[in-house]
């Protein structure tokens, strides 16, 4: 089954096995060191950017009593439901040199304008502002779930909070967060949205012009494939870090070690808040405003099939991803040391680097191998079948986001305790009770985190829905790329607010199981 | 569970393969956008009583699809934007020649395929755009001399990634060999304001903004823009009006070479080229209708009428590859 959605990954790596095209010599010589240097930057930008803001964010809304703290605790997933590239538009439409801002700034203060897009700091920036939540999310989980008596022990001892979070809290939070970081650099290396807006050149650019331009799917494959050895060595990196360190913990205490009074929690309130704003509620306003005098105008009947076809696509890939990815995790946990089954999960969760397009391209090449073969020992080629079925394109998003509910579903198997396998053992527990009221119940957390995390995702997915979809199976994703892309931003503003709309209740229903299985715990 | 869900549904996408393949119905594929043809075709089906069903896409990927579909494609029509991208698709088999007279009466011969294997059915022309407060029409000629350095840190355009600039430069190309236009491109890059913008609007707001004095984008563009608001400090200029005239460039369709309702498509083809149809076109999206018997829209019509570059269109595919690497080698991103 795991090799199954792996299977876009196999086409990438075969494409070696084709002749070598002369475009490789152009590449080398005008693209790729250019290209390299810049996506290098981007990646160490927004991976500091996002584990720094993250993590931060994540203690302080769990470990400090500051004004407001409550509803910015869940106010900060809300980033999730705004498409990168959406967030993109709209910080360019506000920022950029002919944007509000910077308007205001050169008539009212005087200053000179500058070009956003120059230089990596803006669209890094953006990055952050649009991945932090992945941090944040597995961060802010892991330090609940800290014992609260470590901290107390640092206090007593007279370590400073800052001291605190450096030596106690931030060890003990590394395997979360470095998982939330893996997700980030992973969508960072395969978005196109945000970087085609800022007119920026990352690895996929090289990609995207061997097929676009060059009409050369083999070279695309083989730079995909490139992409994936990355995106390969990232996760290797992260479970090395991640190292031997098993941090258990059960008890959850919902006291704050810390209480910021006055000025200080104002202050951090601000900040938090200020993130909050800077990317949600601006955003969400500016499309409110676009979206005011549109609504009469787009809004039709056809809504009401957008709708639906997206959430019955959401639900059903979230439903099957998340079977997969807790099959894959639970045995990982429990039986350790198989290699066999390490290199299957590792194939199966690369997929998540690959640019939409590239695998969803990549899977139709697969499934036209399948009929090659199937043709040659006298059938019949299954192309037509499975083409523009939904089956295929739940497929792509299986494939696809495997990675995220994998990593958020293991990252909470971490808390199963070897003692708890025994002791249940040793009670005669079978095995299939074992699983049901041991193990499923303790990683209820990172299902439901996974599962939300998929959802939005899917949600948003465009390149794969847009070329894999059946007849009529329009999402609301693809409504606003088709109005966007011919700047009709006005009407965009509206499925885009749908879209919003959605993934905020989709948040609703997490914090309510959250709370649910916290208790339970 | 799953079973069921997987079984109901590979019967409802069979169901659609069923009722996309009787006789009254003709199934596109498009990478015009939907709120672009949808009114086209609601149109047809209500004139003829043919339903049109549509997929829209993005251009290279529709290509792909068609291409591994083969004869088991449901596409009997494929529609799409820029003139190399019709080539490629004749090139790579995936049309049918239709010569009607139909369409030869209604599209002049340079705006369709010399084998038929498609046809343009709406023109688009990319020029010259300023700042009316900062530039004076006297100082703008061509798309070449954007290389002058009088132009040094005035100019904006749109990424070299977009179909539309591939095309421009791949007329250079044709017009002044790969020489020369390189040179151009050099001088563009070295003039340039900002970094390239993603798309023409952008490229127009930042003129109106006073981050740069001149552009490039398609009249359409501009049309939407002034339909709004009429009375920006903006206008077009007709690029090269005394050499090889203004770079247009075609959106156009054709029937697919395993149709399974031919008749339909060629039928939906014709009167897309009819003058009922043709005015549509030009009023949805403010471009040049192809049929040539069809008044633009008016907000098209007030910016007058201009010569333009008639090179063939094809070569804007034949030479589309040669403009991207010279592109790539100037650093023009």
């Amino acid at each position: 089954m795991a090799l199954l959605v792996a299977l876009p990954i196999f086409v990438v790596a075969f494409s070696w096995v084709l002749p070598k095209h002369e475009l490789w010599a152009h590449f080398f010589e005008n693209l790729l060191p250019s290209l390299i240097h810049s996506t290098v930057i981007l990646l160490v930008g927004v991976g500091i950017g996002v584990t720094l803001l993250g993590t931060v964010l994540a203690y302080l809304v769990v470990m400090v009593e500051f004004p407001g703290r409550q509803w910015l605790e869940w106010a900060l997933f809300l980033p999730f439901a705004i498409p990168a590239y959406v967030l993109a538009f709209v910080y360019l439409g506000v920022f950029d040199y002919s944007g509000y801002a910077q308007v205001w700034m050169r008539e009212a203060l005087g200053l000179p304008g500058f070009d956003i897009r120059s230089g990596s700091w803006a669209i890094i920036l953006t990055f952050v502002l649009v991945f932090y939540p992945y941090v944040y999310m597995m961060a802010r989980a892991s330090f609940k779930r800290q014992k609260t008596n470590m901290i107390e022990a640092g206090k007593l001892l007279g370590a400073s909070p800052i001291r605190v979070f450096f030596k106690i809290s931030l060890p003990l939070a590394r395997p979360a967060a470095a998982a939330g970081l893996l997700v980030t650099l992973m969508e960072t290396l395969a978005d196109f949205g945000v970087v085609s807006l800022f007119n920026y050149d990352t690895f996929t650019t090289a990609i995207y012009s061997a097929w676009g331009d060059f009409r050369s799917i083999e070279v695309a494959a083989q730079l995909a494939s490139l992409l994936v050895l990355v995106a390969f060595f990232l996760i290797h990196f992260e479970k090395k870090a991640r190292g031997q360190a098993k941090y258990y913990s059960t008890n959850v205490s919902n006291k704050k070690p810390y209480q910021a009074h006055g000025a200080v929690g104002w202050l951090i309130a601000l900040f938090v808040f200020g993130v909050f704003m800077l990317s949600f509620a601006m955003p969400m306003l500016q499309l409110l405003i676009w979206g005011w005098g549109a609504v009469a105008s787009e809004w039709s009947a056809k809504y009401f099939d957008l709708i639906s076809s997206t959430a019955i696509l959401t639900l059903s890939a979230v439903i099957i991803t998340l079977m997969i990815a807790t099959v894959l995790a639970l045995p990982n946990r429990c039986k350790r040391g198989s290699i066999w089954l390490q290199s299957v999960i590792r194939l199966a969760t690369l997929g998540y680097a690959l640019p939409g397009s590239v695998m969803a391209v990549g899977l139709l090449y697969g499934i036209n191998q399948i009929s090659a073969v199937n043709i040659y020992f006298g059938g019949e080629s299954i192309n037509h079948i499975v083409f523009g079925s939904i089956a295929l394109l739940l497929f792509a998003y299986v494939s696809r986001f495997m990675a995220i509910a994998y990593s958020s579903i293991e990252a909470s198997a971490q808390q199963i305790k070897p003692v708890f396998t025994q002791s249940a053992r040793l009670l005669g527990a079978s095995r299939l009770k074992l699983v049901m009221q041991v193990y499923l119940p303790m990683i209820t957390p990172g299902i439901l985190a996974g599962g939300l995390l998929v959802a939005v995702d899917v949600m948003k997915e465009l390149p794969a829905t847009y070329l894999l979809r059946p007849f009529g199976w329009d999402t609301l994703a693809i409504q606003v790329y088709e109005l966007s892309a011919e700047g009709l931003f006005e009407r965009a503003a509206v499925p885009a607010l749908i879209m919003v709309l959605f993934g905020s209740v989709l948040m609703l229903i997490f914090q309510v199981l959250d709370k649910h299985s916290s208790k339970g715990a | 569970m799953i079973k069921i869900l997987i079984f109901s549904l590979l019967a409802t996408s069979s169901i659609a393969a069923v009722s996309a393949i009787s006789n009254d119905s003709v199934t596109v594929y498009s990478s015009r956008k939907e709120h672009l043809i949808k009114p086209l075709f609601d149109a047809f089906t209500k004139d003829t009583g043919i339903k049109v069903n549509y997929l829209t896409g993005k251009g290279g990927a529709l290509i792909e699809r068609l291409k591994l579909e083969g004869k088991n494609t449901k596409a009997d029509m494929f529609m799409t934007v820029d003139a190399g991208n019709l080539w490629y698709t004749g090139s790579q088999g995936l049309f049918q020649a239709v010569q009607t007279q139909v369409l030869k009466n209604n599209i002049p011969n340079h705006l369709r395929d010399p084998e038929g294997l498609w046809t343009g059915l709406s023109v688009r022309a990319r020029t010259l755009v300023y700042n009316t407060e900062r530039v004076s029409p006297r100082d703008l000629s061509t798309y070449a001399d954007l290389a002058l350095p009088q132009w040094e840190g005035r100019l904006c355009l749109r990424t070299s990634k977009k179909i539309y600039t591939k095309s421009l430069v791949a007329s250079l190309i044709y017009h002044h060999g790969e020489g020369k236009a390189g040179n151009i491109i050099s001088g563009w890059v070295n003039n340039l304001a900002a970094t390239p913008n993603a798309k023409d609007s952008h490229v127009m707001n930042a003129i109106l903004s006073g981050q740069c004095d001149v552009g490039l984008v398609n009249t359409y563009y501009y049309g939407r823009l002034v339909e709004k608001k009429p009375n920006l400090p903006l206008k077009l200029f007709w690029a090269n009006q005394d050499t090889t005239g203004v770079h247009v460039n075609i959106s156009g369709a054709g029937v697919t070479k395993y149709a399974k309702n031919p008749k339909a498509a060629i039928r939906l083809l014709e009167w897309l080229s009819s003058a009922k149809a043709q005015a549509i076109y030009g009023a949805l999206n403010k471009e040049y209708p192809a049929n040539q018997s069809v008044a633009p829209d008016s907000v098209v019509s007030a910016w007058g009428s201009f010569k333009q570059d008639e090179m063939n269109l094809s070569q804007a595919g034949i030479l589309q590859a040669t403009a991207v690497k010279l592109m790539q080698k100037k650093g023009y991103r």
